[in-house]
């Protein structure tokens, strides 16, 4: 892999990232959320793919494999079952608007650029480049976090931030320990699964997801 | 005093003598005389800053016209150009107002307080950009605010609404006063002199703090003369009660010296600063920029939204200002130049179509009798020239190309793109976000004059006093078309302005001119160009080959077709409510309009419905989330203080001898 | 001031001028084959406008001057806009007057005259679209200018010669994450500012649905010829622009001979991409018009982080 190719697949495969996110602040339809969050794992497991072919690791790649596998498949699917046990298909109207919230990924874009010069500074390198897309990513996440009512909306929100803990952590160091990822790794699919038994307990109270249901527990 | 000062003192006269004149005449002939000296006062002025910026700079020392501290006069390329400008206004404004000061209908503004003040309040906004000296500066600029106050309260017998507004006024601009009366007086302590020779030796070696509070004053009291958002709640207020003509003058020529003291004090006295001010002020800039379009975009009132207008314009100006100030900063000269080129050919772009647009909504409002869009339309057979001048004006406020907002908007818009690979991070976060600001305020714009022109004047008449409508007297278009040809001049050759912008930024950021070219415009160090005169002349050529090609037949008349529903009436036309109500629905969360719905049922039945009622109100959000609250608490301290005075007399002795023996207890035990 | 520059850019005003329509006939027969109807061909825009020239002139009850200047000014803007744009040379006289900022003003300038022209009909309809207009032209402007903004910044320019001779010297900028942001920014652009499904709906016949139709609905004969021609001029324009800032390939510098190829490979890429848009038009439904400021926020975040890409990615 030359030099130039390297960067283009990183630049899009970080691109490809930071849009899933932009996209699952866009759409309103549960499923298509899903979908993208899906299509966000991929686009990370290629982006660890690539760095792996790059600094010729095989471990990379197959942690590549691996969390392909994870976030790409597996959580999705976890999440399709807790929608359907969950029934209602759309996020009702956000906290913030669709528009403004559109904006607001705008302006953290820039943040996030903003912050990260300094670790950028520190050994520029394709790598680094990018690493302020997956700050975006995170600041995108914890963004869908505060401001969506679903429950699964709000575990998608979870799942951003930690992709982009993820990526970042590859981008800047070049590589985790394979036990700190598994270990990483392992604690996200309990979470997910904790939250979807949430979810499901949720459903049989309240009769919907909706977190702001939530406030009748503390009266 | 030198032979070049002489346009200068001559304006002053025709100033004075103007209030003379004001005073002295007979009612029948006093808008004519105060008129012409006003015109004459603003020519001259023009004469006195085209000589200073083109290389006449001159200075005076009148050590007896103040006591103790003596005047201070001094004109450079900056000042030069305010002046000039000013003086502009001032013409326009001064034969406008030799017709429309006359008694027409209940409306007559022939007396004496008015016609005395407008020429005073000419003259000493002239005098503010020739001060040299911290007492002359704010003895003009207070001048100026009382002149303008009692100009504002000009027809307080005739509306209770003009007595609310002044109050606005008078209390912003006398804070604003305290503030920027602060900041330079603890200027001139701190270095030790007052006149601007003094401080802008000074200036620089002062301890940072020091520098830094003195901007911060002269940066807020500059701002809330400038309109700047959130500083702003005297303009939407003053500019709808004022007459027109002092609208112009306040708006077009007032609210510039705002800036003016921002760039004097911040650029060449204290000789820049830290990047947190210019940020600050680009922040403000774009602040203003975005609420106060938004706030035009669903004014319904004319003179309203020209007001708000104002503070976008004000803001975009800042918006440059801040760039420059960032750009210098950063080292980056030549685009610190181009940013304050673009700042101040804004600036002047915006003088000439706001005098223009100010003094053809004056002669809607005197000739309708309102100026509510919801009540006019169809001036446009009634009012023909003023129509076509509006639309001239119209056309420069929502930057579109053959109007004159449109070169200084495009000035601006290169000298942000371009500043992106120059100064780090600041820079490279704040300025893509300032491009976004002024395009959307650009888009804006175009919303809110499309509003303006196409509800205000063309369509049909949506009320009897719009049908009633008849063109203004041959002075008040003249004073228009005098504006409109200023804005046209802009428009196609901006060059005939350039020189003398660049005088004026070479004041304060010095090194090559930015913008060269007699025809193309070309940016230094930035390879972009752009010719408004081959755009228009393309654009004309086009436009009449088209005309004798595919429009060569006569025309029919025929019904309109409106999908075959007609014939319309007026009432089912569409008003300038409804033509922003998408705008306001978009910008739901930062106008928060209220709006209530009620619906009356008939009395047999809940579901049969007999009316329905729909009133909305859009206040202007800042000043009840903020001003409100200090009002109110102001209010509670004012009755927690009257129950200290319950009208004994003993009472009032003895808080006097309390605090008197207080103070002496005080000294007893200090010394 | 070349020789071949002004041939090329009167190559272009006639190319743009005569070819648009054939560029409407095209999409609408796209459309038409596959809804499974057979379609009038891709002449008939053409037919329409020579059967609207020969009828008579009409001044409705109540309009004004504007009313009848509209169309014109509609048209001349399209027509200079044409001349100023690289179409098929990069060396047209006119490159240095206008550059992609003024461009994009010179095509608002138009839409406001015809908004101007909707509110002077003092009907309801006329209002409604031209206030719809507006908002939507309003939104669409953060978004242009920060696409120029993304793509300027590596050329220091915002010429639109010197952006697409850029490209041409260095290809591989076109698949750089700037570039393909910054062409789906554009694209949405595109697509609002010619009144394309999405957010809008050329051939529709509710009125309660229209914005461009809503403002021309009082135009009759030569007027509305020239309002259609101007709206497919105004199209033509748009798409091969954005053909050509990202894919600049067989446009002719200051040379005569490329000239008659510049305009074949123009032509090919104006139809492949009307016939894209057409065919993504057939699977898609317009957004309600309060969903519009979402698309247009979307892609303002795309032009945004365009812009962040081209300074912090290099």
């Amino acid at each position: 892999m030359t030099e130039t190719v390297y960067v283009q697949l990183l630049d899009l495969t970080c691109g490809a990232l930071v849009l899933a996110a932009v996209l699952v602040l866009w759409r309103r339809d549960l499923r298509a959320i899903v979908r993208l969050f899906a299509a966000q794992g991929v686009a990370l497991a290629a982006l660890v793919a690539v760095l792996g072919v790059h600094a010729h690791d095989a471990g990379l790649v197959a942690l590549a494999a691996g969390a392909g596998v994870l976030r790409g498949l597996l959580l999705p699917l976890l999440l399709r079952r807790a929608m359907r046990a969950g029934g209602a298909g759309r996020e009702t109207e956000p906290l913030v608007n669709v528009a403004a919230s559109l904006v607001v990924a705008a302006l953290l874009a820039l943040l996030s650029y903003a912050v990260t010069r300094p670790v950028v500074a520190l050994e520029p390198s394709p790598a680094t480049h990018a690493a302020p897309v997956a700050v975006t990513v995170v600041l995108i996440g914890f963004f869908v976090l505060v401001t969506r009512r679903r429950a699964l909306s709000q575990v998608v929100g979870f799942l951003l931030v930690d992709n982009g803990i993820t990526a970042l952590a590859f981008l800047t160091t070049s590589g985790v320990p394979l036990a700190v990822e598994l270990g990483v790794s392992l604690d996200v699919l309990l979470a997910v699964l904790v939250l979807r038994v949430l979810t499901t307990r949720m459903r049989a109270a309240f009769g919907g997801t909706d977190l702001d249901d939530l406030r009748e527990l503390r009266d | 005093m030198t032979g070049s000062s002489a346009p200068f003192v001559v304006a002053l006269a025709a100033g004075l003598l103007g209030a003379v004149a004001g005073i002295a005449l007979p009612r029948r002939v006093r808008p004519l005389g105060a008129g012409v000296c006003t015109a004459v006062s603003g020519a001259a002025g023009v004469v006195a800053g085209v000589a200073a910026f083109a290389g006449h700079p001159w200075s005076a020392w009148l050590p007896d016209v103040v006591p103790l501290a003596g005047t201070r006069l001094a004109v450079d390329g900056l000042g030069g150009l305010f002046i000039a400008v000013t003086g502009a206004v001032g013409v326009c404004a001064g034969v406008y107002g030799i017709a429309y000061c006359r008694p027409h209908g209940d409306h007559a503004l022939d007396g004496r307080a008015v016609q005395a003040v407008t020429p005073l309040f000419l003259a000493s906004m002239l005098l503010v950009p020739a001060a040299a000296s911290v007492t002359t500066f704010l003895l003009a600029w207070e001048l100026m605010a009382v002149a303008s106050l009692l100009l504002v309260l000009a027809e307080h017998r005739h509306r209770t609404s003009v007595r609310e507004a002044g109050l606005w006024y008078a209390v912003m601009t006398q804070l604003g006063m305290v503030v920027l009366l602060g900041g330079l007086v603890g200027f001139a302590a701190a270095a030790h002199g007052e006149s601007f020779a003094r401080l802008r030796e000074a200036g620089r070696g002062l301890s940072p703090g020091v520098r830094a509070a003195v901007f911060l004053a002269v940066f807020v009291g500059c701002a809330s003369k400038a309109g700047i958002v959130p500083l702003h709640v005297w303009l939407p207020r003053a500019h709808p009660e004022a007459p027109a003509h002092v609208s112009a003058l306040m708006s077009a020529a007032m609210v510039n010296l705002g800036v003016y003291g921002i760039v004097r004090v911040g650029f060449d006295l204290l000789g820049g600063g830290p990047a947190w001010w210019w940020l600050l002020v680009l922040a403000a800039g774009a602040g203003s920029a975005l609420y106060g379009i938004l706030q035009a975009a669903v004014a319904t009132d004319l003179k309203r939204l020209l007001a708000y207008s104002t503070c976008e314009n004000m803001g975009l100006v800042l918006i440059g200002v801040g760039a420059a100030g960032l750009l210098d900063r950063a080292g980056a000269r030549p685009l610190a130049a181009l940013a304050m080129t673009a700042a101040l050919l804004h600036l002047v772009n915006h003088s000439g179509f706001k005098t223009l647009l100010f003094l053809a909504a004056g002669s809607v409002v005197r000739a309708a009798g309102t100026g509510d869009l919801d009540a006019l339309g169809g001036l446009r057979t009634r009012m023909p020239v003023t129509t076509v001048l509006f639309g001239l004006g119209a056309l420069g406020a929502s930057a579109l190309p053959l109007g004159n907002g449109f070169v200084s908007e495009w000035l601006l818009l290169q000298g942000l793109v371009k500043a992106l690979g120059s100064g780090g991070t600041a820079v490279a976060v704040t300025m893509p976000l300032a491009v976004a600001v002024v395009a959307l305020t650009a888009g804006l714009a175009v919303a809110t004059f499309v509003k303006a022109f196409g509800v205000g004047f063309l369509a049909r008449a949506r009320s009897e006093k719009a049908e009633r409508a008849t063109e203004s007297p041959r002075a008040m278009l003249l004073g228009m078309s005098l504006a409109a040809a200023c804005c046209v001049v802009l428009a196609l050759g901006p060059v005939s302005v350039l020189p003398g912008i660049a005088r004026a930024v070479r004041v304060v950021v010095p090194g090559p001119d930015a913008v060269t070219g007699p025809v193309t415009l070309r940016l230094h160090g930035v390879a972009s160009t752009l010719s408004p005169l081959w755009i228009a002349v393309a654009l004309i050529l086009v436009l009449a080959v088209l005309r004798v090609t595919v429009m060569r037949r006569a025309r029919r008349r025929a019904r309109l077709w409106d999908c075959g529903m007609g014939p319309t009436s007026a009432r089912m036309e569409y008003t300038a409510t409804s033509f922003a109500e998408p705008l306001q629905r978009v910008f739901d969360n930062v106008l928060a309009p209220e709006t209530d719905v009620d619906v009356t049922p008939l009395a047999e039945s809940a579901y049969l419905v007999e009316s329905v009622t729909y009133r909305a109100r859009l206040g202007d959000r800042i000043e009840h989330r903020i001003y409100r609250p200090v009002i109110a608490a102001a209010a509670w301290f004012g009755r927690v203080a009257r129950g200290l005075g319950n009208g004994s007399v003993h009472r009032y002795l003895g808080y006097g001898f309390c605090a008197f023996t207080g103070v002496l207890i005080v000294l007893a035990v200090t010394r | 001031m070349t020789a071949a520059g002004i041939v090329g850019a009167t190559a272009q005003v006639l190319l743009v001028g005569a070819g648009s329509p054939l560029l409407v006939g095209l999409m609408r027969q796209v459309r038409a084959r596959m809804e499974g109807r057979a379609g009038p061909g891709v002449w008939q825009p053409w037919r329409d406008l020579r059967k609207l020239l020969r009828k008579e002139a009409i001044a409705p009850d109540g309009t004004g001057p504007v009313f009848r200047l509209a169309p014109l000014v509609l048209a001349g803007t399209a027509l200079v806009a044409a001349a100023v744009v690289p179409i098929v040379t990069t060396a047209s006289p006119l490159d240095g007057s206008a550059d992609l900022f003024a461009v994009t003003a010179l095509l608002a300038l138009g839409t406001v005259a015809l908004a101007l022209a909707g509110l002077d009909t003092a009907t309801a309809f006329g209002g409604m679209g031209a206030s719809r207009e507006v908002v939507v032209l309003a939104l669409v402007e953060p978004t242009i200018l920060m696409s120029v903004f993304a793509l300027s910044a590596r050329v220091g320019s915002t010429d639109l010669g010197a952006i697409v001779t850029s490209t041409l010297h260095r290809p591989e900028l076109v698949v750089s994450p700037v570039s393909l942001l910054a062409a789906v920014a554009l694209a949405v652009v595109v697509i609002a500012e010619t009144g394309r499904l999405p957010v809008d709906n050329p051939s529709t016949h509710l009125e309660l649905t229209m914005i461009h139709e809503a403002m021309v609905l009082e135009y009759a004969g030569p007027d509305l010829a020239l309002v259609e021609w101007a709206s497919a001029m105004r199209l033509t324009v748009l798409l091969g622009l954005f053909a050509n800032l990202f894919a600049p390939w067989g446009i002719a510098g200051a040379s005569l001979v490329m000239l008659p190829v510049a305009v074949v490979v123009f032509a090919l890429k104006v139809a492949l991409l009307g016939g894209t848009l057409a065919a993504g038009e057939v699977f898609m439904a317009k957004l309600r018009m309060f969903r519009v400021p979402e698309l247009l926020a979307g892609s303002f975040v795309m032009a945004v982080l365009a812009v962040a890409a081209s300074y912090f990615l290099v």
